[in-house]
């Protein structure tokens, strides 16, 4: 009698799923970004209350956050071919649909709906930097983007950290759904795979240590961030001169020498 | 000898008057103290001219040249705001960068500065205010008045033709408030224009060389420290006096 689980092929499965771990990292590297950029703009626009354009982006934030991924999947993977026809109606082109490759439309969609969560948290991130800050950046002369460069995007960015760290997972997890896209991401792989052998068990079981592992790397990654870009919380002498900008050779030996003599003076 | 000259500056909160139509000229040099009531202005005045606020009327002549305060052009914004600095009540240093950094910041990103010229300049100016060693301090590791000098210098070093101070001392512990006075007095004895907000009164008779009485708006008493505090003309400014106890009441006993 054949093994009811076979615990060895979880293991040896590993290696033919993640085969197709490039296509897992390109789906969330790709929306990460489509996710902060159109998430900044989305917070940029409700910070400033344009009109027409932050009702539009809210009832847009509002229809991503109530409705599932996959059914946010399957509206890009049959709209945007629809949408396709009627420009090429209306317009006399001949665009083809079909050579539109599929990891688009997961993209599309993956991206989109992590934009729409990221926003809020960088929106929450730029307005919880002190308006005070804001003023002495205009009172020293600065224009609009590079009070927003130098003043409020490195402090927003220390803020919203944990929370697109979350996301982030969340997003890692989400691109597990782009198979209804006919996307052959690890998770596809491991459904095609247990479809021959009949092992979905243990199929399931390798998933899951793949994803579990990659969140865990996700998670330490975003801790050394936030760690890193944090204000030090004692005035260390090797590292105060700043994260924010790194000094040349001469201001990490100025940085150290103040250093000495803050020592001494303790001593005295 | 060059001038401040601010001309017909008003300001409104909705149907609330603030400013009315001030005109005041400041020579170079000169220390000018605002003293008031509360809720007279005296901050919005001199948030007006470096346009944190927007008032519905009102020039500025600075550097010889003359800027409209209600203009919409960034370009002649900018133009004002480099001619003036402000140091704030809350100190309203960069809170993720260290003292250093605070003080390069415009050096670097408004005056386009070499990142050396900029370490050179700041580091003078820190120095000068007494930071000179808490250079890689952040905001967070020092005391009120400490944070209160590096914004002084962080003014200073943009090299200001007037510089705005918005009661400096006001948030400070009162342990902390002489260490920025003496720093004020340091930067107004070297010359640099001032236009000072404060409650400090024996500072001001000390350092100041003009004072201004605004109440509900307007300019009530203008003159030298002598003049105001020593002969007040105006009722109003004596009855002000007598509250904040710079002169004796008739009816004032213990």
């Amino acid at each position: 009698m054949s093994k009811i689980f076979d615990w060895r092929l979880v293991f040896t499965e590993i290696p033919a799923l993640l085969k197709y771990l490039p296509v897992t990292l390109q789906l969330t590297g790709v929306a990460l970004i489509i996710g902060w950029v159109i998430g900044l703009l989305i917070a940029v626009v409700k910070i400033h209350n344009v009109p027409i354009l932050r009702q539009l982006c809210t009832l847009f934030v509002s229809v991503v956050r109530g409705t599932p991924i996959i059914v946010q999947l399957y509206l890009t993977y049959f709209g945007i071919p629809i949408a396709l026809k009627y420009y090429n109606f209306y317009n006399g082109t001949s665009y083809n649909v079909n050579g539109i490759p599929s990891i688009i439309f997961a993209i599309v969609a993956l991206g989109l709906n992590q934009s729409a969560f990221d926003s809020e948290t960088i929106r929450a991130a730029i307005q919880s930097v002190e308006k005070g800050q804001v003023e002495a950046a205009k009172a020293l002369g600065m224009n609009g983007f590079q009070i927003f460069r130098r003043v409020l995007f490195p402090q927003a960015v220390t803020v919203a950290l944990p929370s697109l760290g979350n996301s982030l997972i969340s997003l890692v997890k989400g691109t597990s759904l782009a198979f209804t896209c006919s996307v052959v991401e690890i998770t596809a792989q491991g459904k095609i795979l247990a479809g021959n052998s009949y092992r979905y068990f243990e199929a399931y079981c390798s998933l899951a240590i793949i994803y579990w592992v990659m969140t865990i790397f996700i998670e330490r990654l975003f801790v050394y961030l936030e760690k890193k870009l944090s204000v030090p919380e004692t005035v260390s002498t090797e590292e105060s001169c700043g994260h924010t900008f790194t000094p040349g050779k001469t201001g990490r030996a100025l940085s150290k020498k103040h250093g000495q003599e803050k020592g001494k003076g303790k001593e005295e | 000898m060059s001038v401040i000259e601010i001309r017909g500056l008003s300001k409104k909160f909705g149907k609330n008057v603030v400013l009315d139509n001030i005109d005041l000229v400041i020579h170079e040099g000169d220390v000018v103290a605002i003293i008031g009531p509360s809720g007279t202005g005296k901050s919005t005045l001199l948030r007006s001219i470096n346009l944190l606020e927007k008032p519905e009327k009102g020039t500025i002549k600075i550097n010889d040249q003359e800027i409209d305060l209600t203009t919409r052009s960034a370009r002649e914004k900018l133009e004002l705001r480099k001619n003036t600095e402000m140091v704030f009540q809350q100190f309203n240093l960069f809170k993720n960068r260290t003292a250093l950094e605070n003080v390069m910041e415009g050096l670097m990103v408004v005056k386009k500065l070499k990142k050396s010229e900029a370490r050179s300049i700041a580091e003078k100016h820190l120095q000068k205010v007494g930071m000179g060693d808490r250079l890689s301090h952040y905001p967070r590791h020092l005391s009120g008045g400490q944070q209160q000098r590096v914004a002084i210098a962080r003014a200073l070093a943009m090299d200001p033709k007037l510089l705005l101070m918005d009661e400096p001392t006001s948030a400070l512990d009162p342990e902390l408030v002489s260490e920025v006075l003496i720093t004020i007095k340091k930067a107004a004895q070297e010359g640099n224009t001032i236009l000072l907000v404060t409650h400090e009164m024996n500072f001001v008779r000390n350092v100041a060389n003009r004072i201004i009485f605004l109440e509900n708006g307007k300019i009530v008493a203008d003159g030298t420290p002598k003049e105001i505090f020593d002969n007040p003309k105006n009722q109003r400014l004596k009855e002000f006096l007598v509250k904040i106890h710079m002169l004796e009441s008739a009816d004032y006993t213990i």
